[in-house]
């Protein structure tokens, strides 16, 4: 059933904040990196700077990382996102094809007409699922047997089985998933949240993303980057170890006692630069983000101190184990950065080639459901047990998905024409698929859910309406959407 | 794999009907308020007939069972309402101007517009068929300039409940619109003969207006200006009973003076015979020795390169090595440092290769056509063309004639007088010049090459939808006089001019109002921090307003008058007493400054400098500057110095081979290398784009990253102990020298007392506290170059302090 949505009290809210010029009216808009107002205030009150009047509150909203209402009650508060990098194979793994081993070894049928594909497979025989598809759980949601771990959840699972996209290529369509256009350059939809909602943990980013320790994804960086939105809101990468983010730590050379004897003369020093300057709001936050900085020193490593877990806890997510420990160690990472407040953490599965099965889907795709299966089950009884997966939304897809034809004997192309996305927790209903590609899995057929479709929904389960949410830019409310996006009603519990 | 057109095609699409709908035009209202107005023009169709009845009827009922109580909107389908709309004319119109509430934000000056844009007026004014006069208004409170621009899809809404305001003039909008059923057509197959003329509402509209040709106004203290700009600062501040700040002292000018036009700190030298010279002119011979130098192109460049979006890689996924794209960076800088009139540099920019076939620094400049991202790797030519075009002719709109002409690629734009025939019209000079070879990177056809190539409208801004045919053509709303496009053949001497040429001819017109408004406030803005218009590419109906409108085209005449030679313009701006301000208070300006403060929050009237924050690059060439590092090797490729590893994995392999030769490292920012998809760190943290569109203003955010990157990155230690090592070189062992040698070389002042005392305090505490840690003189931080026998305690205490020094408010901020 649809939800109807409450009437908005505070619908401007987020229009209310469209800095057209960086100045100082905006000065704490921008003054990003999470380091509240209150904090501020309380610091200077504190030190006798700031008078009564000046000392209230009145600013706190503009702190463009404060916790923000949404703009009606969302499922779920916060994301983790595991973005399979290179295009994980539904007719492998979720979408059940019964037809393509029947028709496996045969050309695709005229009837399916022309398509267009990366690398000119459209001719080439169908190769039949790797593995055998299985329903599981109570609701008989049919996952096949590269996934035995992922496969006990089926019934946390919604399956979308009839996502589609718009560029055969890597970096176009990773972009298109993160951003919703093929090109370069748009605010990612973890800087978009952290836009409309902010952060809970005043002390750590409020968009982090995971990066796989392999290299890099295909497009790079700007596949988490904040586009036309303000630098606070890009993702931070962060990894497991001693220094999380870049530059957290002080060169080997400098000890921790002697760089806190520089910032107090730093402190010291622009304390007195900000007296002369009438307590410069630019100035002001400046001194601000060195607070934050030195918060984030402690806090960033408190989050990936592992030690605090018990045994049985990270043997859920396979650490310890060879295929399973990286990965594992990065699920298990992600949970403890949203139990802290983190809005929006994404992790890549995947190097640059990733789950790019063009020669041999069967050793591709073994490889990485080995390394991925336990950690990603584990994250979700983790979650689960945990109390937290009511109100997280997990995410798992790649940028596309793969072609029922082969390539090269073994192995499929790209498909951004049809391919499975799944939800988990966050208000969706679990054990069920929704939508389908036709007969065998090359274009969705029924209900399709487009990429501006998936990323309506996202935002809706958060709460967030994705035609409001918008952002004034070169003479245009800009949104994640565009001018299109439905939200999928059917899968909201 | 089409939904995402269909879904714009089946539904009730605002790309095609609304800003047919609604066009922009311009009204006088109160004549402080600054004003945008909207039409929706409810064409008369005769009285009531039955279908109307039915659909006033339908209207009503929707109304009454979703509308708030006692809003107006409710009046509009009813009773006199109705038959004011069906016949005559009905406007909504969209007032910025005063808040009608005390706005929250405490805006409560009347000349102001509302921060928020909540408060902004919106009415829907009734109005006689014959013209402006308004018979009825009836203000819709609460209501956006969003709610009319909203792009809400009638498909998307079918299953929902009507729940906001804005919905219900959006059933306005769809009643307009079933008046009108002609529209429709028009808009789903364009074609020249129903595109929408211009009209002269359109013309009216500030920056379109041809450029005045203003008096300077008199002002009361008239001992204050010393250029003609000062008068018309001074005029704006004295309505507002407020006044100028006094002279900046000599030390805060030569640091300011030296950052704007060379970004570079000055030397300990430079500070002290300035601060020496008795001079009457020292201030002017001051800024031609800093215009004359090198370091001003490499400055000024960058400024050029943001808005350019330029970058040494193609982008997506491969991101290849441009190899010659360096070319074009080295031409800007050499370009400005020669003070190229503006008119030849757009023109070369533009028409290079038809200019001067023969000369290779005239074809560098043309490579601007070639900046922009790329996706060489994509299947479908056709798409990449498509894409590379668009963003090309996007931003050639944007850069010379401010307009955000790339919202008009798919649907006419919305606010704007630009159709969507205008943009593909533009976009037919570029059309038949680039070269596509697959997975290779784009380029220009050599001249004798170009061959003609049929242009086309492209239906929605698909690529795969070929529209009517169009010829190239300069756009219609800043072509007031309809000259000829490159058809007519316009001979000059003996030869025909290219199509090219022809267009960069036009844009720099001296009577081109946009082309010349545009230049001069955007080196107002690289001054001043903020343009007199704060919206430097959008200079349309959405865009600000200029602050001081007369001053804008009184430069706009002058740079022309001085052979459009840009560093005369900067000579004059910079020597204006306006420039020269104070920005800190003084016991006798606080008061004032704080008035001016409510009055002016956002500094528009420039009651003082505007305090602001050095980019990136100049940052980082202060720290190597200032520890005497900075490599003076100029141009080439760009420099790819060490990355930590940590950003390395985020690239493919190899996509960032480090430069060998060490030196290079060292070299001024814009001579590192560019690439689409990282940024170099400290740039990044720093807000440098990403240049992957056109940049014309750079955000200024203060994020914890950037504290992170001035604490605690390589670049910053080992500048700190080269600072330190020349402290330790140049003033020998006393502390008190170090430390004032050290303010010298990064804040360009003495050190007062009792920052000496602090100083030398925080030395001598640092010292103890590393030698209580009793850590080996290899394990320290200490300047390079410390001689044999020093203290390695505290040499490592005076690099601490340089790295204190470089992490201050003042470091990094200009007076």
């Amino acid at each position: 059933m649809t939800r109807v949505r409450k009437p908005v009290q505070n619908e401007y809210a987020i229009r209310a904040y469209r800095p057209r010029t960086f100045s100082r009216r905006n000065f704490l808009t921008s003054a990003g990196g999470g380091l509240g107002m209150i904090a501020l205030t309380s610091m200077l009150a504190r030190d006798g700077l700031l008078s009564k009047s000046q000392a209230a509150p009145s600013n706190v909203a503009e702190n463009p990382l404060a916790p923000k209402q949404p703009h009606f009650d969302g499922r779920a508060k916060r994301i983790i996102y595991l973005f399979m990098h290179g295009g994980p194979s539904h007719v492998d793994l979720f979408d059940p094809k019964p037809d393509l081993i029947k028709f496996a070894g045969q050309p695709l049928p005229d009837s399916f007409g022309q398509v267009m594909t990366r690398r000119k497979v459209a001719k080439n025989p169908l190769l039949p699922p790797l593995k055998q598809f299985r329903p599981r759980g109570e609701s008989g949601l049919e996952i096949s047997d590269f996934l035995p771990h992922i496969a006990e959840c089926a019934d946390e699972l919604c399956v979308l089985r009839s996502c589609h996209g718009d560029s055969v290529n890597h970096p176009q369509s990773v972009y298109q998933m993160n951003t919703g256009s093929i090109l370069m350059g748009r605010p990612s939809l973890g800087s978009w949240v952290s836009y409309g909602l902010g952060s809970e943990n005043q002390d750590m980013p409020a968009f982090v993303v995971m990066p796989d320790p392999g290299s890099g994804v295909k497009g790079g960086p700007p596949a988490w980057g904040s586009g036309y939105l303000p630098a606070t809101f890009q993702g931070t990468t962060m990894r497991p170890g001693k220094s999380p983010i870049l530059h957290l730590r002080p060169q080997p050379e400098i000890s921790d006692s002697q760089q806190q004897a520089t910032l107090d003369l730093v402190r010291r020093l622009n304390q007195r630069h900000l007296q002369e300057r009438d307590f410069d709001d630019d100035l002001s936050a400046r001194v601000n983000s060195y607070e934050l900085a030195f918060r984030m020193q402690s806090a960033a490593p408190e989050v990936v101190n592992l030690s605090q877990e018990t045994l049985e806890t990270r043997r859920l997510y396979g650490i310890g184990e060879k295929d399973t420990d990286e990965f594992g160690t990065r699920c298990l990472l992600a949970r403890r950065m949203i139990e802290r407040g983190v809005r929006f953490v994404q992790l890549y599965s995947g190097d640059t080639g990733g789950w790019d099965a063009h020669r041999d889907v069967a050793r591709n795709h073994g490889v990485y459901c080995r390394r991925t299966d336990k950690p990603v089950a584990g994250l979700l009884k983790d979650l689960k047990r945990r109390g937290l997966l009511n109100d997280t939304l997990v995410i798992w897809g790649g940028e596309f998905g793969r072609m029922p034809m082969s390539e090269q004997g073994k192995g499929r192309d790209h498909n951004p024409w049809g391919y499975s996305v799944w939800f988990a927790g966050g208000g969706v209903k679990g054990g069920m698929s929704y939508g389908a590609t036709d007969a065998i899995g090359l274009r969705a057929a029924e209900n399709k859910v487009h990429v501006h479709d998936l990323h309506a929904t996202i935002l809706h389960i958060l709460g967030l309406g994705h035609e409001d949410l918008t952002y004034f830019h070169n003479g245009r409310d800009e949104r994640l959407t565009d001018v299109a996006g439905q939200v999928v009603d059917e899968i909201l519990a | 794999m089409t939904r995402h057109l269909d879904n714009k095609h089946t539904s009730f699409s605002p790309g095609g009907t609304k800003h047919a709908l609604i066009r922009p035009s311009r009204e006088s209202h109160a004549p402080f308020s600054p004003s945008r107005t909207f039409h929706a023009s409810f064409s008369p169709r005769g009285t009531a007939s039955g279908s109307l009845e039915r659909k006033r009827q339908g209207y009503v009922s929707i109304i009454n069972s979703r509308a708030p109580e006692g809003n107006a909107v409710t009046d509009l389908f009813l009773g006199k309402s109705w038959d004011l709309m069906v016949a005559g004319v009905a406007r909504l119109r969209v007032r910025h101007g005063q808040c009608p509430n005390s706005c929250e934000s405490g805006y409560k000056n009347p000349s102001r517009r509302c921060p928020e844009g909540r408060h902004n007026r919106v009415t829907l004014d009734f109005c006689r068929p014959s013209g402006a006069q308004s018979v009825k208004s009836i203000p819709l409170l609460g209501l956006t300039p969003q709610a009319i621009t909203c792009r809400r899809s009638a498909a998307n809404q079918s299953n929902r409940v009507f729940r906001h305001i804005q919905t219900l003039l959006f059933v306005a909008c769809l009643f307009a619109i079933s008046l009108t059923p002609s529209i429709a057509d028009e808009t789903t197959n364009p074609s020249t003969s129903n595109e929408k003329p211009i009209t002269s509402d359109d013309r009216e509209h500030w920056s379109f207006a041809p450029v005045s040709n203003p008096n300077i106004p008199d002002v009361t203290d008239r001992t204050w200006p010393r250029t003609p700009i000062d008068n018309f600062i001074l005029k704006r501040l004295e309505d507002a009973n407020l006044s100028p700040s006094p002279k900046a002292n000599r030390f805060t000018l030569i640091r300011r003076l030296t950052f704007d036009l060379t970004g570079l700190p000055p030397t300990s030298d430079e500070i002290t015979s300035f601060a020496n010279d008795e001079s009457a002119d020292a201030y002017e011979r001051l800024v031609d020795r800093l215009l004359g130098s090198t370091s001003y192109g490499e400055r000024w460049a960058q400024h050029w390169l943001d808005l350019a979006r330029f970058a040494e890689t193609d982008g997506f996924e491969h991101d290849k090595i441009r190899p010659d794209a360096w070319k074009y960076r080295d031409w800007v800088i050499d370009a400005l440092n020669r003070d190229l009139p503006y008119d030849q540099f757009v023109r070369l920019q533009l028409a290079g290769d038809e200019l001067a076939a023969d000369d290779a620094w005239a074809q560098n400049a043309t490579r601007f056509l070639l900046c922009g991202p790329d996706m060489p790797d994509i299947n479908l030519t056709e798409e990449r063309r498509h894409n590379f075009l668009n963003d090309m002719t996007a931003t050639v709109g944007s850069v010379f004639l401010g307009l955000q002409i790339g919202c008009a690629q798919c649907h006419d734009h919305k606010f704007d007088p630009v159709s969507q025939l205008d943009f593909y019209r533009l976009r037919a000079y570029f059309d038949p010049i680039v070269e596509f070879q697959n997975r290779k990177t784009v380029r220009l056809f050599e001249p004798e090459r170009i061959r003609p190539r049929k242009s086309y409208l492209m239906v929605r801004g698909d690529f795969r939808r070929q529209g009517p045919q169009v010829s190239p053509s300069f756009p219609r709303i800043a072509n007031p006089r309809n000259d000829s496009d490159p058809d007519d053949s316009v001979i000059e001497g003996d030869k025909k001019l290219g199509p090219r040429t022809v267009l960069a001819n036009w844009l720099t017109r001296p009577d081109n109002p946009l082309a010349t408004r545009i230049i001069v406030n955007r080196i107002w803005q690289y001054h001043f921090g903020n343009g007199i218009c704060r919206s430097p590419s959008d200079v349309g109906v959405m865009g600000e307003w200029p602050s001081h409108p007369e001053l804008l085209d009184w430069l706009a005449q002058e740079l022309p008058r001085r052979n459009w030679s840009l560093k005369s313009l900067h000579r004059l701006i910079v020597s204006s007493a306006t420039y020269r301000q104070a920005s800190v208070p003084t016991d006798a300006t606080r008061n004032m400054l704080q008035k001016s403060k409510q009055q002016d929050p956002d500094n528009e009237l420039l009651a003082r400098f505007p305090r602001r924050r050095l980019e990136g690059e100049a940052i980082r060439d202060a720290m190597l500057a200032a520890s005497n590092q900075l490599s003076q090797r100029r141009g080439g490729p760009g420099v790819r110095p060490p990355l930590p590893k940590e950003l390395l994995v985020t690239l493919l392999k190899n996509q960032w081979p480090v430069t060998p030769d060490k030196e290079d490292h060292r070299r001024r920012s814009i001579y590192l290398f560019v690439r689409r998809n990282l940024r170099f760190p400290i740039f990044q943290a720093f807000d440098k784009p990403d240049m992957n569109a056109s940049c014309p203003r750079r955000n200024t955010s203060t994020i914890a990253p950037q504290a992170l990157t001035l604490l605690n990155s390589k670049l910053s230690l080992s500048a700190a102990r080269a600072l330190a090592g020349k402290l330790i070189a140049q003033a020998g062992t006393d502390p008190s020298d170090q430390v004032t040698l050290c303010y010298l070389s990064t804040l360009a002042r003495f050190p007062t007392e009792s920052e000496l005392t602090t100083a030398v305090q925080f030395l001598t505490g640092q010292a103890a506290r590393l030698r209580v840690d009793r850590r080996r003189a290899s394990e320290l931080a200490v300047p390079v170059g410390l001689p044999q026998n020093s203290d390695p305690f505290h040499a490592a205490a005076l690099t601490d302090f340089c790295l204190a020094v470089f992490n201050l408010n003042e470091f990094v901020y200009i007076d």
